[in-house]
């Protein structure tokens, strides 16, 4: 095939996707030329940083509330195969490539925000192992290489590679746990970033157990953005129906949000100092970010919202709410001193929404084109490694000489 | 980090006594130039008073903030020297992912500017607000005061201390604050009572003596605990929860995996080996 051919047949396949997906292409692309003008022009003139307020929307959200959002692959992969839920199993693959996606987005948006983005290897080399920015960068570039051994799967499925596909089955358990170790380490480590605020973070916000905080509605965001995933790729791309999972789902999340509220009013209450309520703006981004989080507890303790689709996927809808606004009031406005104030400029956010719209993309091409739901667990075998020879038994002779 | 210094109390200090600054601006004009740090536009009476620049910035390292007060029904002016306190155990070494900043032996904090990615970690962390951006370039480092290490390990005075006639003193820790103390008890009319510095962030190199409360000049309101220490209590646990979570989960999926292993085991057992039925 020639290299116009190529063109062509790309062409038109583009040609027939949906508006929606065409529109996504279009604010990716504005995305990458926003980035282009902040490297040709520099920070100061594509973003509203400055000294007083030196991180803005693309650690907030790029960074700091993208990496929780994208919990999913790890709390699933330790549900379903440590604790051996295993009916939920349908689930994983579409929590890693989530996962996978929004961590090689993370890594983007960081690209952008370093001032030496071509120097992003020192961290490799000059290891100081006493700052959270060091022990956060490694565990991004281990798990996002980790998250891309399990994506692997399914495109070894789609071009039938039989023997890696055998590798990447041996090696499966030890990436489910290493996923989770790795995630609870820099999911809580983000918390840590902020315990160097002392004067600086409010103390609505400020405490020391803020890492925990972290890492535990990292969980959270991570089964809901699961059960959002699988609600709307069932109703808009035909995928199966998966809410009977979602049911099983939705008994375990408000458990962890129970604990999560619990610990997060302890912290407050018992081992904050200074003035809480004293900034009328912050305590109504406070109580906005705790009622966002209590409702849809109550919401899940009922058995016909979790039995409801719909209601189902706005509990959920409201995890993630409430936990994008937690990391948002811990990085950026609890952060603001007062009298001072950030808001993104045009270009930051031409940038984070383009960071949106390619994870949704790239999510929707993926389902379109590699087997990530039509995985069914019956016809696997997901057992510890046992002996070599007998994990293919399902998919015919092939790997067999190997 | 600053393993290697230990001892504060023998790093050269600044001692600063505001009571004694003219506001002539003179250590500003001498830091710009040690530093060959290109001159600002600027306006007057942009800032908070009649300080000029108004900020400090990456063409800024130093800058004398002015701060108008009445006494006696008179006009009067109250100084304060901005720069970098060079802390004990300074918070933008702490959190700096690659260690561009060191605590050296001899006192200063110095910045590698080889080093730096540019993540803006240090000027999140520093308690004083000091190091600043380079917001103008496409590839942007962190630029602050370096104490004038160069000069420092040379055995002489920072550019400042060297220019300014009466306010700044420089020399071992422990002999600036026993002065500013004898300083204190001598006109305790003159001097508020308190040094700043001595124990703000853990304790720095730059001790300021000032007549006025701290807040009313512009100084910040800092912990005295070392700010490392605080992200240290959890970043410490690391490795323990490393091995904790990954054993439990190891461990946990054995067993639950067990049963099914034993199972398969079993039926493998029964219908002799299975791969080459296929
Ligand atoms: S004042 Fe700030 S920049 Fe200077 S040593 Fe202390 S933490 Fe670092
Ligand atoms: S901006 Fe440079 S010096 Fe500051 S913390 Fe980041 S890498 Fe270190």
């Amino acid at each position: 095939m020639t290299a116009a051919k190529i063109t062509q047949v790309v062409v038109d396949e583009v040609k027939g996707y949906h508006n929606f997906v065409k529109f996504l292409i279009f604010l990716v692309g504005a995305a990458a030329l926003a980035s282009a003008i902040r490297f040709i022009f520099g920070l100061g003139v594509t973003t509203n940083l400055n000294d007083t307020f030196p991180w803005g929307l693309w650690i907030s959200f790029d960074v700091v509330t993208a990496v929780p959002l994208a919990a999913g692959a790890f709390t699933l992969g330790a549900i379903v195969h440590c604790f051996h839920i295993k009916k939920l199993e349908p689930l994983v693959r579409p929590a890693i490539v989530t996962g996978f996606l929004g961590y090689s987005l993370v890594c983007v948006g960081l690209l952008l925000d370093l001032g030496q983005p071509q120097r992003g290897w020192h961290t490799m080399v000059y290891w100081n192992p006493h700052s959270p920015m060091f022990e956060v960068s490694m565990c991004i570039m281990a798990y996002t290489t980790v998250l891309f051994l399990e994506f692997l799967s399914p495109v070894c499925e789609k071009f039938g590679y039989h023997v890696p596909l055998r590798l990447l089955r041996t090696i499966e358990m030890p990436l489910v746990v290493l996923a989770a170790s790795i995630s609870t380490l820099h999911q809580s480590s983000l918390g840590t970033f902020f315990l160097i605020a002392v004067d600086k973070l409010h103390p609505l916000w400020y405490n020391p157990l803020l890492p925990l905080l972290f890492w535990v509605s990292a969980m959270c965001a991570g089964m809901s953005i699961i059960t959002v995933e699988a609600t709307m790729s069932h109703k808009y791309m035909g995928q199966p129906d998966e809410g009977e999972l979602l049911e099983t789902l939705a008994k375990i999340l408000p458990c962890v949000l129970s604990f999560y509220l619990a610990l997060r009013l302890f912290s407050l209450f018992a081992l904050s100092e200074g003035a809480l309520w004293d900034r009328p703006g912050l305590t109504a981004l406070f109580v906005l970010e705790i009622v966002a989080l209590v409702v849809p507890v109550l919401m899940l303790a009922q058995k016909k919202v979790r039995e409801n689709g719909r209601q189902r996927a706005t509990a959920a809808w409201l995890v993630i709410f409430g936990v994008v606004v937690n990391r948002f009031n811990v990085s950026m406005f609890g952060m603001e001193a007062p009298g001072t104030s950030y808001y993104p400029s045009f270009l930051e956010s031409v940038v984070t929404i383009g960071i949106i719209a390619a994870h949704i993309l790239f999510f929707v091409l993926i389902a379109k084109y590699f087997p990530i739901f039509e995985h069914h667990p019956e016809t696997v075998d997901y057992s510890l490694p046992d002996h070599f020879h007998k994990t293919d038994n399902n998919h015919g002779h092939v790997g067999n000489e190997a | 980090m600053s393993s290697e210094n230990k001892d504060f109390g023998k790093n050269k200090a600044f001692l600063i006594d505001m009571t004694k600054c003219t506001g002539c601006r003179g250590c500003q004009v001498a830091c710009k130039q040690w530093n060959q740090l290109d001159a600002e536009k600027t306006k007057f009476f942009t800032g908070e008073g009649y300080q000029n620049p108004p900020l400090m910035s990456e063409y800024t390292f130093t800058r004398i903030k002015f701060r108008d007060y009445e006494k006696n029904g008179q006009n009067e002016f109250a100084f304060y020297k901005e720069m970098c306190m060079h802390c004990n155990e300074p918070a933008c070494a702490s959190v700096c992912p690659v260690g561009a900043f060191v605590k050296t032996k001899e006192g200063p904090v110095t910045y590698d500017a080889k080093r730096c990615i540019g993540c803006r970690f240090c000027m999140v962390a520093c308690p004083f607000g000091v190091p600043k951006y380079e917001w103008s370039k496409a590839f942007p480092l962190v630029r602050k005061c370096t104490g004038c290490y160069s000069r420092v390990k040379e055995g002489k005075k920072p550019a400042c201390a060297t220019t300014c006639v009466s306010a700044i003193t420089y020399g071992p820790r422990e002999e600036m604050i026993k002065e500013a103390e004898k300083r204190i008890a001598a006109r305790p009319e003159k001097y508020l009572k308190k040094l700043y510095g001595a124990e703000e962030a853990g304790g720095t190199s730059v001790i300021y003596l000032t007549a006025l409360p701290f807040d009313e000049l512009g100084f910040k309101h800092v912990t005295k605990r070392p700010l490392p220490s605080y992200t240290w209590q959890a970043l410490r646990l690391v490795p323990g929860i490393f091995l904790t979570v990954g054993s439990s989960l190891s461990l946990l999926s054995w067993f639950t995996h067990r049963k099914e292993r034993i199972a398969k085991e079993e039926e493998m057992r029964k219908s002799g080996s299975a791969p080459k039925e296929g």
